[in-house]
């Protein structure tokens, strides 16, 4: 595997679809299907990944060390054998914190200048 | 999975197999077969003729925005693997000059006793040596590991200095003819030489790097 040498800063911002991507992949290793689906649930219908724009992403995600193939599948009694199923990386997953960091400042921001309702207290 | 897929989303999913050439080859060996099976997955989801056709459009979509997207990236990397190619070469070509140079004018002062090039003489001489074995363990080390190129260089230059200057200067110590401190001198010189070269040659090479 490709050891990723650069700091998590320096892929940010990252683009919407690998920042969904990463999130899916934060709880547990999926699929194509089931990472679609779950940002699609997500994201209550907002969000559709296609099929070039997931695996484009996936594509550069592994190149740059974000996330990894399985060589097994979870299940693989239950599943089609022709699944890859992808997990995320330690490095990963220190650039989806990083990305959600910078966007948390980022709606501070929108808080401090009344674009959004203040956070409820608690 | 047991569900069949209609005969309008069968013909789809062939056309969809079919355009999938719009994507560059290394792309579509690699992830073809799984992007026609997530397309057969979202078949199956997309229950009503309503839904299928809004799937189609937007899988048609994706398909005309990242077709394309996938054969720029494949043009951006030829472009940085000449840009390296070409850099490499570059560098090369120049330490080879230098210490052929070097080499030629120590062997012009020497044939001809020119004493201002002989004056030179000892640091010509660490040079091309320094040049030729530490640029050599350089450009092997940077290829073949991920190590900071200019680390790599610093502690490259300051063994291949150090030892050969203390060996001559233990070897040849004892003749009352030799000048140590001429060897000392030229090593020096020499480290300083090629370092500041490569660091000369990173920083120069530092804003193509992030393009």
């Amino acid at each position: 595997m490709k050891v990723p040498t650069r700091r998590p800063e320096e892929f940010l911002p990252l683009t919407p679809a690998m920042f969904h991507i990463l999130l899916a992949l934060a709880d547990k290793e999926r699929h194509g299907y089931h990472i679609m689906r779950e940002v699609d649930e997500r994201t209550s219908g907002s969000v559709k990944l296609g099929p070039g724009t997931l695996y484009g992403s996936i594509k550069r995600m592994m190149a740059d060390g974000l996330i990894e193939e399985l060589e097994e599948r979870p299940d693989p009694e239950l599943d089609d054998e022709r699944r890859r199923y992808y997990r995320l990386t330690d490095f990963g997953f220190r650039v989806a914190t990083a990305e959600a960091q910078r966007l948390e400042q980022m709606v501070r921001s929108a808080r401090a200048k009344k674009l959004l309702p203040r956070a409820k207290a608690g | 999975m047991s569900k069949t897929l209609s005969k309008d989303a069968g013909f789809f999913v062939s056309i969809y197999t079919i355009l999938l050439r719009a994507y560059p080859r290394e792309f579509r060996r690699e992830y073809g077969s799984q992007m026609v099976l997530l397309l057969l997955d979202c078949q199956r989801d997309a229950r009503t003729a309503a839904a299928r056709r809004r799937l189609w459009l937007r899988t048609l979509v994706d398909l005309i925005f990242t077709a394309p997207r996938e054969h720029l990236n494949n043009i951006r990397k030829e472009n940085k693997f000449m840009r390296n190619l070409r850099s490499d070469l570059i560098a090369i070509g120049g330490c080879v000059f230098i210490i052929a140079l070097a080499l030629a004018l120590l062997s012009y002062g020497r044939s001809h006793q020119v004493s201002s090039i002989l004056f030179f003489g000892y640091v010509l001489d660490a040079i091309a040596f320094t040049g030729l074995v530490g640029n050599l363990i350089v450009f092997l080390l940077v290829k073949l590991t991920s190590l900071n190129p200019l680390r790599v260089a610093l502690w490259t230059f300051l063994i291949v200095s150090i030892v050969p200057a203390l060996a001559i200067v233990l070897i040849a110590g004892s003749d009352p003819t030799f000048n140590a401190a001429s060897v000392v001198i030229g090593y020096v010189v020499s480290f300083l030489f090629w370092y500041g070269l490569h660091t000369l040659w990173s920083h120069k090479l530092k804003p193509s790097e992030t393009t």
